[in-house]
């Protein structure tokens, strides 16, 4: 017999807005979407629509969790770097 | 590797010959690093590929990114990082080429033929507390009726094998050779009309959640 868990389907479902952005719109809008939540910016209204299609759409939001990883790991490398240069001076 | 402002990569990215080079080579380099980090995030997917297997996917995945890249220029609008908005396209290519191989042996239509929503067990249904699981029966029942009566033949089929069956949306785009934007589209007018359904027979979404939520 299946196992269905009942809760994530029905918030996907309920979730669902009229007019949502495709796959391709939250790729065009997703480099400056993850900058903009590394700094802990309030995000827009197209943002927020990026934000919405990540909740329905697993394929984008695993896209979007790497590259946010990725570049905040390469910003924390460059600042330990560049602290560690300056703590030598 | 030269560290170069957003300006500096755009004019020698779009430069020829000698001045084009080492701006070339540094993004490529970029786009290796991050080609390697999204296989090595998902490497348990994998199924065991060797560390030469990831390397060798990765220098391809860099080297179609790089393309794209390229392609794009004139698309970039400046509102990230140029590094930020070259990775996407590493990391995009990359995660795309790492589920098309975990899922190329997996038939769709017998994996969506098997789903089977008639003999269900509901996860973390309230059993002692009869009210709350004839709701939750409700609810299911309402959601597999309008998936089996409501749905096109291939809304049905993607909201099988994306929500019940966990197969990712571009895979599914691959093997039906449609674009990944038309299968988003399917899944979201399923969605609609399964919202509309819940809607309309007096499920109101507020109270759902907070019944939910008392779990």
């Amino acid at each position: 017999m299946r196992r269905v868990k009942l809760e994530p389907i029905v918030q996907r479902i309920l979730d669902t807005s009229e007019d949502e952005i495709t796959c391709s719109e939250c790729f065009d809008a997703i480099s400056p979407y993850v900058e903009l939540e590394m700094q802990g910016t309030k995000v827009s209204d197209e943002m927020a629509r990026v934000r919405h299609h990540l909740g329905q759409c697993r394929v984008c939001r695993e896209e979007y969790e790497t590259l946010r990883d990725l570049v905040r790991s390469e910003r924390e490398t460059k600042t330990k770097a560049v602290n560690r240069a300056n703590r030598r001076h | 590797m030269k560290k170069r402002t957003t300006e500096e990569w755009l004019q020698q990215l779009q430069a020829k010959g000698a001045e084009q080079e080492p701006a070339l080579a540094d993004l490529r380099a970029h786009l290796l690093h991050a080609a390697l980090y999204a296989l090595n995030r998902y490497r348990s997917e994998t199924r065991g590929r060797s560390f030469d297997d990831i390397s060798a996917l990765a220098e391809d995945c860099a080297q179609n990114a790089l393309v794209a890249v390229l392609a794009h220029l004139n698309d970039f609008r400046h509102d990230s990082e140029f590094t930020t908005w070259a990775y996407k396209f590493a990391v995009n290519t990359a995660l795309v080429v790492q589920r098309r191989q975990q899922w190329k042996d997996v038939s769709l239509d017998r994996l969506v033929a098997e789903a089977d929503l008639e003999n269900v067990l509901l996860d973390a249904a309230p059993q002692h507390d009869p009210d709350r699981l004839a709701t939750y029966r409700e609810l299911w029942l309402t959601i597999r009726s309008v998936i089996e009566h409501d749905l096109t033949e291939r809304q049905r089929f993607v909201m099988i094998a994306i929500v019940f069956q966990s197969v990712p949306l571009d895979v599914i785009s691959e093997r039906l050779g449609v674009d990944r934007n038309a299968i988003y589209k399917l899944l979201h007018d399923a969605r609609r009309k399964l919202k509309q359904s819940l809607v309309q027979r007096g499920f109101a979404p507020s109270e759902i959640m907070a019944d939910f939520s008392r779990d």
